[in-house]
């Protein structure tokens, strides 16, 4: 048995484990490169492939000799043939560039190494490394030390803000132009160089060469950490992940819970903490009129609930910006032209009977859908709720949201914006409206707006395909009564059976 | 002959394992094998059929059917076995009772929806304003490939070019339906590199796939929830062709073709 775990041990520590470098052939590279990465990182490893223009962050310019995820320390700008291994091998989640190491043998990755770093001119090792020192194991006080040093001097919050969630007081650009959001340090999964404690220390130490996240080992800097610090504010940032707001790929279902009495009547009611948040995945909207393609929101988090008058959903997620067109401060953050932030709720007019849906994107001729469109407003403008019907792109029918009896409570509160919306379960336009049934499976979807990236408005916005709403039925008695009487009639027959049986001889 | 019959496992225990072996591989291979968790509805109804199937074969015979009940009537009738009769008289109301109470409960699960993913495509289709037969539809660039080698190599660029601009935030950029966005969609777009896909198909039916996207598909395919663009908006015809030598190109696979 302790063989057995010892080997599988070994075995996992050489899967986690970093790769020990291996020398590259850079010609052999190149054979691969041409078929393989030039489509975005170019022939010359300028980054200048077809979709640069489109892609944020845009494929790296091999020339600038930019690496963001290393472990040779920042007076370097080298990094180690393991860090550029590592990165082709895993892929960097959030960003266009996959991992290979499902079609690239690992001969091919280390080849690949070489030739990339040639277009730098990169052929000696780095000088020095990153002075890992003595890991300070996580702990409550280790965290406590380490949230102290996040918040002094605004350190990090200048860029990731109070909570973590990246709500920038600073408008940041990368080495190649683009608009950079800090990354939100409640999403550990979407860390491009993972979210182990030691590897964030290395992120601390070496800063993210090509963005404006700097190092934190740097003896000039002012905001300078000793090793031990860095070790505190790792353990902390490690300590924000929101594991709850993770995508579960097999949860689908939106679960309204029916209560007594009144539904709550603000995002920030306690008594949705007891409701069930399902979180999906939101994609650039990339299917018709202009698509769109550098989105910052990436997932959004529903809940329901419901009595017997009206139904309630509570849309939450995280937008570093608050979009205030008007607003002096707002728009300094955002990309011109600023637009309001928003969120739109999808769901057909009539419940499907069996499998056929409205089109996921805005219905279409012979399944029209409602819309319900929030927007946060301007300065000289408040927030609003919209109604609309579809069919299609482009036949919608503006209706009028308060007719209909919908109403919006909203909140935006350090990188995270909180919509409630509520709808009586049926309106006096069934043929236009949806008509709420408990028990039914419904069809919803959702989208939203980030006005302050990328100018998202109208077409330009992320979404979601179709989930499933479901009010849930209160379970009532008849489950236990069934299985009272299924239990009652076997345990008679049985009976029975053991008395009528004779013994046998 | 005594012998043989004495090691033989029991028919009672042999019908259990059957049922059981097929249910756990069923599980294996979907759940683990395949990663698609199957659904219970489905389960439920393959096993009703497995059971109803072994109850069918081991009941062939007269002999049969008696050995296999002769353990239960044993323990109904053997005074010896009082004790253990009485354990499992109690157990099977109460696990019953409970089975009956879960399966009322009102499910949450999302119902399943199946969908043919390669339908069968119409004759004819409509497409950046005229009407193309499915039947002798050929991609004009592929004899390239044999004539004009070096100007193959163009067209296959040019559709790497739009593949990559297009189509890689779904079916990726290594062209195994896992693009970035690929998580965030159902149904989930179709991986080339699979032997299932494009290699089984011809180039006239991806023309029409991609001309017409998810909408141009028939109601067995679900075509609401198909996030699939319809490509006649965005490409030309002469890109769309280049995508098609393209996608052959970079998995190494061939087109169907009748010929
Ligand atoms: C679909 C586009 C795409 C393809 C194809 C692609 N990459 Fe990338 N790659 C990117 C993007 C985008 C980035 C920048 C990510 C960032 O800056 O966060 C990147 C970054 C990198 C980096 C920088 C890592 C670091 O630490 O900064 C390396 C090395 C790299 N790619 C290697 C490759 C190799 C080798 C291939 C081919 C096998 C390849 N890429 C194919 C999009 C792509
Ligand atoms: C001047 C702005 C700025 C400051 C100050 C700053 N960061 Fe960052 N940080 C960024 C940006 C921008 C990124 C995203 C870089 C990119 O686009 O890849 C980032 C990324 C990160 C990441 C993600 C690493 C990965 O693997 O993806 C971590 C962790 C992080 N920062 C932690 C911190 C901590 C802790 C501090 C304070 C000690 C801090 N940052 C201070 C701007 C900043
Ligand atoms: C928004 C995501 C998305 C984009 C972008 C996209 N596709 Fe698709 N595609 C899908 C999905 C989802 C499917 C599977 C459902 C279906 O068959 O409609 C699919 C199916 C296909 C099929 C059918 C394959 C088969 O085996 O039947 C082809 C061919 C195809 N896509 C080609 C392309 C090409 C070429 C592009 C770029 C010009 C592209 N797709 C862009 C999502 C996308």
């Amino acid at each position: 048995m302790s063989r057995l775990a010892i080997l599988t041990f070994c075995a996992g520590l050489l899967i986690a484990g970093t790769a020990t470098a291996k020398p590259g052939d850079a010609a052999k590279g190149k054979e691969i490169y041409d078929k393989r990465c030039t489509w975005c990182h170019g022939a010359d490893g300028d980054g200048a492939g077809a979709a640069k223009e489109l892609l944020n962050p845009p494929p790296r310019d091999f020339t600038s000799g930019n690496y963001k995820i290393k472990s040779s320390s920042f007076e370097d700008m080298v990094p180690n043939d393991d860090d550029i291994y590592r990165m082709i091998r895993d892929g960097m989640p959030g960003t266009a560039m996959p991992g290979w190491s499902d079609i690239l043998k690992e001969q091919d990755m280390w080849n690949l190494v070489a030739y990339v770093k040639t277009f730098a001119g990169y052929d000696e090792p780095p000088a020095a490394q990153v002075d890992f020192g003595k890991q300070v194991a996580s702990s409550g006080e280790s965290i406590a030390k380490g949230r102290k040093l996040y918040e002094e001097g605004d350190r990090c919050v200048e860029c990731h803000g109070k909570s973590g969630k990246g709500s920038a007081s600073k408008r940041l650009k990368g080495d190649a132009g683009e608009r950079t959001w800090p990354r939100n340090l409640t999403k550990p999964w979407t860390f491009i160089g993972s979210s182990e404690p030691k590897d964030i220390f290395a992120r601390l130490s070496t800063g993210i060469a090509g963005t404006e996240m700097p190092s934190f080992a740097d003896p000039r800097s002012k905001k300078k950490l000793s090793i031990e610090e860095r070790w505190h504010v790792a353990n902390y940032v490690a300590s924000l992940a929101k594991t709850g707001r993770k995508v579960d790929a097999e949860n689908t279902v939106i679960k309204a819970d029916k209560v007594e009495g009144d539904l709550p009547g603000a995002p920030d009611d306690a008594r949705w903490e007891k409701s069930t948040p399902t979180t999906f995945y939101l994609v650039p909207q990339l299917i018709a009129e202009e698509r769109y393609f550098k989105p910052s929101n990436d997932t959004i988090t529903v809940r329901a609930l419901y009595n017997d008058k009206a139904v309630a959903m509570l849309l939450e997620w995280d937008d570093r910006t608050r979009s205030v067109p008007g607003d002096e401060a707002a728009e300094k953050l955002a990309d011109a032209p600023i637009a309001e932030d928003g969120v739109a709720v999808q769901l057909p007019v009539t419940i499907p009977k069996g499998m056929e849906k409205p089109y996921f994107g805005m219905g279409d001729a012979k399944h029209p859908v409602n819309i319900w469109h929030w927007q946060s407003g301007a300065k000289d403008a408040t927030e609003s709720m919209g109604l609309a019907n579809s069919r299609g792109f482009r036949e919608i029918e503006k209706r009028d949201a308060v007719v209909a009896g919908l109403k919006a409570n909203a909140s935006y509160s350090d990188g995270t914006w909180k919509v409630l919306i509520t709808r009586p379960l049926t309106t006096s336009s069934p043929d236009k409206d949806i008509q709420f049934a408990e028990g039914k499976f419904i069809p919803v979807a959702f989208a939203a707006w980030d006005g302050s990236n990328n100018s998202e408005k109208g077409s330009k916005h992320t979404m979601t395909t179709w989930y499933w709403l479901l009010l849930k039925p209160a379970t009532g008695t008849r489950p236990l009564v069934a299985a009272l009487m299924v239990m009652g009639l076997l345990a008679g027959g049985l009976l029975w059976w053991a008395r009528s049986a004779k013994p046998a001889a | 002959m005594t012998m043989t019959q004495k090691r033989r496992i029991p028919r009672l225990l042999q019908f259990a394992l059957v049922v059981f072996g097929v249910y756990f591989g069923f599980i294996l291979v979907f759940d683990v094998l395949l990663g698609q968790l199957i659904p219970r509805s489905l389960l439920t109804m393959y096993m009703v059929f497995v059971v109803s199937g072994a109850l069918m074969t081991f009941t062939f015979t007269e002999e049969g059917a008696q050995e296999l009940v002769a353990p239960i009537k044993a323990l109904v009738e053997d005074p010896s076995r009082r004790r253990l009769r009485n354990a499992v008289f109690v157990m099977v109301p109460l696990l019953a009772g409970y089975y009956t109470y879960t399966s009322m409960l009102p499910g949450y699960e999302a119902p399943v929806e199946l969908r043919t993913i390669h339908p069968a495509p119409p004759s004819k289709f409509k497409a950046y304003g005229k009407s193309y037969n499915l039947a002798t539809l050929e991609n004009p660039y592929r004899k390239y490939q044999k004539q004009d080698p070096a100007k193959y190599r163009e067209l296959v660029k040019a559709g790497g070019d739009v593949y990559i601009k297009n189509c890689q935030y779904c079916h990726g950029d290594k062209l195994d339906g896992k693009g970035p966005y690929a998580a965030g969609l159902n149904p989930t777009p179709i991986n080339f590199q699979d032997v299932g896909t494009i290699a089984q198909l011809q180039e006239s039916f991806l023309f029409w796939r991609i001309a017409t996207g998810g909408p141009g598909l028939p109601a067995e395919a679900a075509p609401w929830i198909s996030s699939m663009p319809v490509w006649e908006h965005f490409l030309t015809e002469k890109e769309t062709w280049e995508v098609i030598l393209f996608l052959y190109d970079y998995t190494g696979r061939q087109p169907r073709s009748w010929k």
